[in-house]
């Protein structure tokens, strides 16, 4: 992806659903539909930002089958690079954005015996979209959501009223957890477990599973990640035969695609592994924060994920 | 007509103990009884508790997809899993009373099991197919092979399944076409595909020969 297959939408509807999450309808430009998608996939949204470009990776969570409008939560992050504070700030109905093909690294399963759904605050967003399309099938599921407090608890009514028993919610301001031992421990066979939340949640859910005696092709998660800070360095791009400046709050991809290299990409979250680029030369060490590398990839040092991924050195040669 | 070095032909490898999983399921045809004790070995010298959680189904040599129903107590191999600790053995006397047992364990087991099959060719297929109903992946099963390389041969003109082929070509059983024996495999069917091998020129078939022993 980059961005010259963007996609122009104007915001039709802006709701505040909780005290941190705004919730934003996109309509074409010109009217029309909107390209096709499944549950669990992904927009980005390039917003021109007064000092920089940032482009963000948002669920959609709107029906797959309803394509006049896509549907993205946006939550407002303390301490936000300025994507988040730039939706929330500056976006009011009948602004234009740029967005990107919707993208699928989240999807279910087409062969499960049964979904367990697991939601930690913002990451209901996936769900809701997949939630459509699990609606009324006949595979079993289930959609555990954790939540601050009832005010922080997004799209609940809206949830409570499609799914009504196979909805259970937990209140951190009750003292109330999700039982993953107990929940991973008593699923049939064929089950897929799928988790979106903060970081602690998903890791907590993959090594429960994984010690319950779960096999990785059963887990899915996704996490949006801002890109981690660093200390500054420069980056030298050897076809390009260009140096780049990579600030401490920038990550290497923003600031390749600043100085007007195009690096393709699809989830800027270190996940899919599409902006994989091969190091040529380095004489520090690389600060890999993908989940993409394998660990022996990462010792190895060849290869960097630049959309979170980092260095601590003077020199860095890629390979664009 | 390319007849091997077809990707859809199965590998397999030396069965192992993955202590990862909660639950094991074994599952053995004949010289198959070999590789699982091995493997029941293997569990009990890393962990011997796992034992508990095991389970073996097996079918004695000769023990084919034939009519016979029902379990046997007598088979000197069941004597050799219970030797071993392992506190849930069940022989059958047939490969469809194991299947049919397979089937109802599997809608009654939890996720953080894993599959072990020993056996032949052909009954570790008709395992897989099973499991794949479940959605049981790669990473929960293993299998390895021995015994007869005996093949079962799906008909594409007429669909029916012609079992234990040892021959490069084989007559159907249904439409008596001779019928090539590819690589080509199928899960789904657990076999693998016969094509008629005179359908260009009648009558023309190449010499008989016993090549899946």
């Amino acid at each position: 992806m980059n961005d010259a297959q963007t996609l122009a939408v104007e915001v039709v509807g802006i709701e505040q659903v909780t005290p941190l999450i705004k919730h934003f309808k996109l309509a074409a430009v010109g009217g029309g539909n909107l390209p096709a998608f499944s549950g669990g996939s992904h927009i980005i949204v390039v917003m021109q930002g007064a000092e920089r470009v940032h482009r963000n990776p948002y669920s959609l969570l709107g029906s797959p089958q309803q394509l006049d409008t896509y549907e993205i939560g946006v939550r407002r992050m303390e301490e936000s690079r300025g994507g988040s504070h730039f939706m929330h700030d500056g976006v009011v109905v009948g602004s234009r954005l740029d967005i990107a093909h919707p993208v699928n690294l989240f999807g279910l399963d087409k062969i499960a015996r049964k979904h367990l759904l697991i939601a930690g605050g913002i990451g209901i967003t996936p769900f809701l979209a997949q939630l459509e399309d699990l609606h009324g099938g006949a595979v079993p599921y289930e959609l555990h959501y954790s939540v601050r407090s009832a005010e922080h608890a997004a799209f609940l009514e809206r949830l409570r009223r499609r799914e009504g028993e196979r909805l259970h919610m937990y209140y951190d301001s009750e003292g109330q957890l999700i039982p993953f031992e107990g929940l991973l421990a008593s699923q049939p066979l064929g089950t897929h477990v799928y988790v979106c939340g903060p970081a602690g949640m998903i890791n907590h859910v993959i090594s429960t599973a994984r010690s319950c005696g779960w096999p990785d092709s059963h887990i899915h998660w996704e996490q949006f990640s801002a890109p981690p800070v660093g200390d500054a360095f420069e980056v030298f791009l050897a076809r390009s035969k260009i140096s780049v400046h990579v600030p401490h709050d920038q990550s290497l991809l923003e600031s390749i695609e600043a100085a007007g290299v195009e690096v393709p990409y699809l989830c800027r979250g270190g996940v899919c592994g599409f902006c994989h680029t091969r190091v040529l030369e380095l004489d520090g060490e690389l600060v890999h924060n993908d989940h993409f590398l394998s660990d022996a990839d990462k010792a190895k040092g060849s290869s960097i994920m630049p959309c979170v991924s980092r260095a601590r050195c003077k020199r860095l040669v890629l390979d664009l | 007509m390319l007849v091997t070095g077809i990707k859809s032909k199965p590998v397999y490898a030396p069965l192992q103990a993955d202590m990862r999983g909660r639950y094991h399921l074994m599952l053995g045809m004949g010289v198959g009884a070999a590789p699982l004790l091995r493997v029941i070995d293997e569990m009990q010298s890393a962990a011997a508790g796992t034992l508990k959680n095991t389970r073996v189904l097996y079918v004695p040599d000769g023990g084919d997809t034939g009519a016979a129903t029902g379990q046997v107590s007598a088979a000197p191999e069941i004597e050799r899993f219970t030797a071993a600790a392992v506190a849930d053995v069940q022989a059958f006397r047939g490969t469809p009373a194991l299947l049919e047992e397979f089937r109802s364990t599997l809608g009654k087991s939890l996720m953080g099991t894993r599959l072990y099959v020993a056996g032949p060719e052909s009954f570790i297929g008709l395992v897989m197919k099973i499991a794949l109903e479940f959605n049981l992946n790669k990473d929960e099963i293993r299998a390895e092979e021995c015994g007869t390389l005996a093949r079962r041969v799906y008909c594409i003109h007429c669909r029916a399944t012609t079992e234990t082929v040892r021959t490069n070509i084989v007559q159907c059983i249904a439409c008596d076409r001779w019928l090539l024996v590819r690589d080509h495999y199928s899960r789904r069917l657990a076999a693998y595909m016969g094509v008629m091998v005179d359908a260009e020129a009648p009558g023309e078939l190449p010499p008989l020969k016993e090549v899946f022993l």
